[in-house]
């Protein structure tokens, strides 16, 4: 087997693997920008919805939903992962969530009150995979 | 072949691999990585050297979180951990009284103004103990650290130029760094940090210094007057050990060593493109500027 066919063939196993839908292993693979200072780990909430908007950016990727409440008001929030570079090592790909898809978000809140969270971890309704968000609230 | 054997052992090659196997980042394998007998990488081979037969230190490195679960071993420095330098004290670390009232400032703002979150080059410790990787480019007359972490960028001048006096050339964020080998160590020294000055402190961070002078992720301060001498020395192929000693009069009373500790990345996987300031929401979310840094 040629190095790069072994390359080629790693890369198949990982998708995969990614593909059966496995927990994929936490690690702290990004601390990046002071969890502290912007949201409150004593404030979690979880969030259903439908993906409105996703920016794959540097330093934090980040991406919306329209959140129904039991009024039926709909209510945009803003959640924030880790760097591309952290999803990526830790499995994400910048198609892995669509827009339209229905997700569920582990998250902190903002302290500043926004509509705005740190997602911790992204359940995927389509497949129930669950996907860690390379959080920075890891240590 | 039975449901939960392909299950469990599905669980056991996910558990094996590192996370960097799922990147979809390219992978291309390193040449000259020893292998055992299994074929894997065996990280416990001697080091590699070069031409010259000095040890190599070339290649992608990532911070290593929990090599010594037993404890430090006797009569070495005490390991950063969680981004704190002084864990490993029992007093902490030896602060002067102004730079004690400043790193409780600084943490008790849960690390507002970290030049890590700022989008600002790192102290010197804290990018030995971020978690991007690090690439070491190893040349007879001069080594280059990448650091991926916010582009951080250093040059160590191996031909035998002394340091430049301290305060002579305009402070560098990322200092000035020459470096000598004592047997397989390769010891660099660095001053001419841009740290705090304690004479502009008066109890609040001092204006034109946000993201200045951060040792740690706890805010443990420097100052310009800081002479840093790093000791690294690749154990084996696997493993990166850094000793690193402060000493700098104005913001401690004494010099302190700490030590990090580093993994080899042999997957061949490469430093990704960190372009920190695209869609900076930190300076937002705390109530600062989002269009060129933080109130001046």
């Amino acid at each position: 087997m040629t190095k790069s066919r072994g390359v080629y063939m790693k890369a198949k196993l990982a998708a995969l693997l990614v593909g059966t839908g496995l927990l994929l292993a936490a690690r702290p693979l990004v601390a990046h920008h002071a969890f502290a200072a912007e949201f409150d780990a004593d404030k979690p909430i979880t969030l259903t919805g439908a993906v409105t908007k996703i920016q794959w950016t540097n330093p934090h990727a980040w991406f919306y939903i329209d959140v129904k409440d039991e009024t039926g008001t709909v209510t945009n929030w803003g959640l924030e992962m880790g760097s591309p570079n952290g999803l990526m090592r830790s499995g994400w790909t910048r198609n892995s969530m669509k827009l339209g898809e229905v997700v569920t978000v582990e998250a902190s809140r903002a302290k500043n009150g926004s509509n705005s969270a740190n997602a911790k971890a992204v359940t995927l309704k389509s497949t129930g995979q669950r996907l860690f968000a390379a959080s920075s609230q890891q240590p | 072949m039975k449901r939960w054997f392909i299950v469990a052992a599905l669980a056991a090659i996910v558990a094996a691999l590192s996370p960097s196997l799922f990147a979809q980042w390219p992978l291309w394998p390193i040449p000259g990585v020893p292998k055992g007998t299994d074929g894997k990488p065996n990280l416990t081979a001697p080091a590699p050297r070069t031409a010259d037969g000095k040890p190599d230190f070339s290649g992608i490195w990532m911070r290593y979180d929990d090599p010594e679960p037993n404890g430090t071993p006797p009569g070495r420095p005490p390991l950063v951990k969680g981004g704190n330098a002084g864990v490993g004290f029992k007093d902490g670390l030896p602060f002067q009284p102004w730079a004690a009232d400043l790193q409780k400032k600084r943490a008790a703002e849960g690390g507002l103004n970290d030049p890590d979150g700022l989008c600002l080059p790192q102290g010197p410790l804290q990018y030995h103990i971020d978690p991007q990787p690090l690439k070491i480019v190893q040349m007879p007359r001069q080594i280059f650290i990448i650091y991926e972490s916010n582009y951080g960028f250093r040059t160590i001048y191996m031909d035998g130029r002394p340091l430049p006096p301290q305060g002579e050339p305009q402070p560098y964020w990322h200092g000035y760094s020459i470096g000598r080998w004592e047997g397989d160590t390769l010891v660099v020294e660095s001053n001419n940090f841009h740290g705090v000055d304690p004479s502009q402190f008066h109890g609040v961070e001092p204006d034109g210094f946000h993201g200045v002078g951060w040792l740690d992720h706890r805010g443990s301060p420097y100052t310009e007057a800081m002479k840093l001498t790093e000791r690294f020395r690749r154990v084996n192929y696997g493993e990166l050990d850094i000793e690193f000693t402060v000493d700098d009069a104005k913001a401690y009373t004494r010099p302190f060593t700490v030590r990090v500790s580093q993994h080899v990345v042999a997957d061949g996987s490469e430093l990704i493109e960190f372009i920190c300031h695209e869609n900076q929401m930190f300076l937002k979310l705390t109530g600062r500027d989002n269009s060129g840094g933080p109130p001046r």
